[in-house]
């Protein structure tokens, strides 16, 4: 069917308007309702917020720009969940091939340790990393029982603990997706490659990583897109001065009462995130044919 | 046809009575949010309990305490909460925002209540103190007496906690530390105060939670802080050693207040009363550690008790300024914030 | 050759040292929790003081953390659901269908996982409160829906773009109906995907807690939400005590599922 063929005036017009777009619309449909009705319109009408508090006009995002300070919040946020990314996937990429191809018994056995952190409760993970990484913690204290430091390492409050205990929660968002895709690659590909006379690291770098390329976008972006509004692990194991957005906009929210600027924060990051997601989608392509 | 209009009937029925039902159930009973924990375990027990047994209210616990929540609530104009346990310097802010509804002081006797804690829409619900603490085993025996201690990275080495929060009291002891006289402390001099604060800044560990406080505190992770003093009550009731320096205490209280627009509003003067009443303070300060509002709670009390709270250590007390917080709350927390995360 | 285990050479010994290695770190909180929840310090310090059984029977003694954990499983389970079926409905719309607009679209879907939570727990705090939906077994679901979408519709589309479509086309030429061959070709051929849609989803939910925590009345609270409280106050190990039995409820749930597997086999 083509677009000429739908008469002007059909009897339903969402159908026609459907039609229209080409086929395969009304299975999204649900999502779109559930997005649209319990998302965009309460986000959007608190997104109004920061043009019209405390009266119409920009002066929400001046002072956003403005300030040096959100600035930095801004360049933090990006910076962690970059860091974040960057670890889970150089960790978890390796797991997730041991998943795929190591005797049955360890890869149950790491496959389960996967599984129980995700199911375990995120604030306690998050609670029992910060017993791990204080100055008085059992990661220091064994440290200075070896002999190996002399003064306790600053581990959290700090880069390094944002970054220790996201990774943490982080890591099996990669790891499975990954594992997934690894499992789905045919064997017989290194076989062939074998045979035109590769070497192991050009079958990885010429065969395994292309294979696994939308494996990897995927999970990165989930992981990337996830820990830019993280909120309670940044908190509890990071420190002031590296803040995260979403803890400013808590604060503006909560503390401050200043929805406007609260808006402004969150359309930027919003904004930002989007354009990073559609360069994304420029160089991985999602729901485009790629024969 | 006339199935579908009987079982229309049925529904309709069905609605008015959940509709009656709903407006009885208002007219017996309000909702209280306060911060949780056993601080609202001590106030059910003192307030709601007896105010329940007294009038056939009944009482409904929220919390926590949520200023954004609260905000959004009187926006919408539909309410949940009736009466908020909130902060003193909020309970200003709020007040001046037309956030809440004016104490009804027919109902609740203002002439009991220390004129400290009480305004024309917030009444006191306790108050406490802000205290220097230490762990005298992290210290190795030293103790530290004033704020200016606090702030001596030499004489006594480690990490130190403060509150997180944009609030009164760290400014305060800042200020305190770097010599201002007490009577001289407001209107702040914040550059000053953010000065003395930079001094110490990357040896702060920030707590945001009062049982954060008490971890950092008891692990030996920041061997010495300002805290609340019912939390280190609490440390040492549990079996830990404190060390506790009343000099220069910051005294502030937590407000009762009314969101605008609140469905029980009566009831919730009527609670608010019952809380503040000698008894409701006496019983609630025996419970926690904190101090009554109600200037004739003490005779009530314990002796033992009564001996421990922040109104027996008023030599050198300085109550924090509330009036100057409510006028300055909003542009000091910008500046707070963007100095926390410099 | 990299597929297979035996023949990796010098790189298995990486793979082995870096399995290892984040095994342990995986497990190290783990442990921490299950030990501390035994431990008899009240502020976390570790190695604990003594040991003790307190915070199991104070975990027992109030029937609140029951009734939250039914609270939270009944919501997490009733969002699986519906996170799964709207996400595979929508996926094949998004990797099948030719309308345009499909990258927007999908991009539309997966913003409330960019946004932070903290934003959208304002937003629908302050909209649900215009709904009457705030502290409604509803409005938990709905709210925790959305953010449980991205997750089903990342994974399941992603596995549908590497399903080989010429197998559900040849289960049709074959005489299969294309929801036949849908049902009974595509669906298995894509079960990783859905089986980690639905891991997800349940887990968005059932560990959510800043929008609980707005959401939540006194008279529906989530495990997140009562676990948020102790921790604000108290910091009591009642939450570690929590955490191990439901770190063995998923042990014991996970060797069942072996237990079975192994079952069928044989």
């Amino acid at each position: 069917m083509t677009v000429t063929d739908v008469p002007i005036a059909a009897p339903s017009p969402v159908l026609a308007a459907a039609r229209r777009r080409g086929r395969g619309f009304a299975p999204v449909l649900p999502a779109l309702a559930l997005v649209v009705v319990v998302f965009v319109i309460p986000v959007l009408a608190l997104l109004l917020r920061s043009v019209l508090e405390p009266e119409p006009g920009l002066q929400n995002y001046a002072a956003f720009f403005a300030s040096t300070t959100y600035l930095k919040v801004l360049g933090n946020t990006f910076l962690v969940a970059g860091t974040v990314t960057v670890a889970t996937v150089l960790l978890g990429f390796p797991v997730a091939w041991f998943l795929a191809i190591a005797p049955a018994f360890w890869s149950r056995l790491l496959f389960a340790i996967v599984i129980l952190s995700m199911w375990t409760n995120l604030l306690a993970r998050t609670y029992a990393w910060m017993v791990l990484l204080q100055r008085t913690g059992i990661i220091n204290r064994t440290l200075m029982n070896l002999g190996l430091i002399s003064e306790p390492l600053p581990l959290i409050n700090n880069l390094a603990g944002v970054t220790i205990g996201m990774t943490y929660i982080m890591l099996p968002f990669m790891i499975l997706p990954l594992h997934a895709t690894i499992r789905s690659i045919d064997p017989a590909i290194f076989q062939a490659a074998s045979l035109c006379g590769a070497s192991r690291f050009q079958a990885f770098t010429r065969v395994m990583l292309p294979l696994t390329a939308s494996g990897i976008a995927a999970g990165a972006l989930m992981v990337f897109v996830m820990s830019l509004g993280y909120f309670i692990t940044p908190a509890l194991l990071g420190g002031t001065s590296n803040m995260m957005l979403a803890e400013l906009i808590a604060q503006l929210v909560q503390s401050l009462l200043d929805w406007g600027l609260a808006g402004a924060a969150a359309l930027v990051l919003l904004v930002i995130t989007l354009a990073i997601y559609m360069i994304q989608l420029r160089f991985f392509g999602f729901g485009q044919a790629r024969s | 046809m006339s199935r579908t209009s009987r079982a229309l009937g049925v529904a309709a029925l069905a609605l008015a009575a959940g509709l009656a039902g709903a407006a009885m159930a208002q007219s017996g009973s309000l909702v209280f949010t306060s911060w949780g924990g056993t601080t609202q375990d001590a106030q059910k027990k003192s307030w709601a309990v007896p105010f329940t047994k007294e009038t056939g209210i009944t009482v409904k616990q929220d919390g926590p305490t949520d200023y954004g929540k609260l905000k959004a609530m009187v926006e919408s104009g539909n309410v949940s909460w009736d009466v908020v346990d909130v902060e003193a310097d909020f309970a200003a802010a709020a007040a001046k925002d037309g956030l809440i509804e004016p104490i009804d002081f027919s109902i609740v006797k203002r002439d009991e209540i220390d004129p400290r804690f009480v305004t024309d829409h917030a009444v006191g619900s306790f108050y406490y103190s802000f205290v220097l603490g230490f762990n005298p085993a992290s210290l190795k025996g030293k103790a530290p007496k004033s704020w200016a201690d606090a702030f001596d990275i030499k004489a006594f080495p480690g990490k130190r906690t403060f509150y997180k929060w944009s609030a009164p009291g760290v400014l305060e002891i800042a200020l305190l530390a770097d010599g201002v006289p007490a009577d001289k402390l407001y209107p702040l001099d914040l550059d000053r105060a953010f000065k003395k604060l930079d001094s110490i800044k990357k040896d702060i560990v920030w707590w945001g939670t009062g049982a954060q406080s008490q971890q950092l505190l008891a692990s030996g992770e920041a061997p010495i802080g300002q805290f609340w003093n019912g939390r280190l009550f609490a440390l040492e009731q549990s079996g830990e050693k404190v060390g506790i320096s009343w000099e220069q205490n910051l005294t502030a209280a937590d407000m009762l207040v009314v969101p605008k627009g609140a469905k029980n509003k009566e009831a919730a003067m009527k609670f608010i009363a019952e809380a503040t009443s000698p008894e409701g303070q006496a019983s609630f300060a025996t419970e926690s550690g904190y101090a009554p509002v109600n200037v004739k709670s003490a005779a009530l009390m314990p002796k033992d008790v009564a001996a421990n709270l922040p109104d027996k250590h008023t030599a050198s007390q300085i109550n924090l300024d509330m009036g100057y917080w409510a006028a300055h709350r909003d542009e000091i927390g910008k500046r707070w914030y963007a100095w926390q995360a410099e | 050759m990299l597929l297979d285990f035996a023949r990796l050479g010098p790189w298995r010994v990486a793979l082995i040292v870096i399995a290892l290695l984040v095994g342990a770190y995986l497990l190290l909180p783990i442990l921490l929790i299950i030990a501390l929840s035994f431990g008899s310090s009240q502020w976390l310090q570790f190695p604990p003081p003594g040991w003790t059984l307190r915070w199991y029977e104070d975990l027992f003694e109030d029937p609140e953390w029951i009734a939250s954990f039914l609270t939270s499983f009944q919501i997490a389970a009733v969002v699986t659901v519906l996170s799964v079926g709207i996400g595979l409905m929508a996926s094949f719309g998004l990797t099948r269908g030719t309308f345009r607009g499909r990258a927007a679209l999908r991009a539309l879907f997966l913003t409330p996982m960019i946004l932070p939570v903290v934003v959208l727990a304002v937003a629908l705090y302050a909209f649900f409160l215009r709904l009457h939906l705030n502290g409604t077994f509803v409005g938990f679901v709905l709210a925790h829906l959305v953010i449980a979408l991205p997750f089903s519709i990342i994974a399941i589309s992603n596995a549908l773009e590497r399903f080989d479509r010429d197998i559900e086309t040849a289960a049709i030429v074959c005489g299969a109906s294309p929801l036949e061959a849908k049902i009974r070709v595509t669906l298995p051929g894509i079960r990783l995907g859905l089986v980690s849609a639905a891991i997800f989803s349940f887990l968005a939910s059932w560990d959510e807690v800043v929008i609980a925590i707005f959401m939540a009345s006194p008279d529906l609270q989530t495990l997140p939400v009562r676990i948020f409280g102790a921790l604000r106050q108290d910091l009591s190990p009642v939450i570690a005590a929590v955490s191990t039995l439901l770190i063995a409820l998923t042990a014991a749930l996970m060797a069942l599922a072996a237990f079975f597997r192994k079952d069928a086999r044989s």
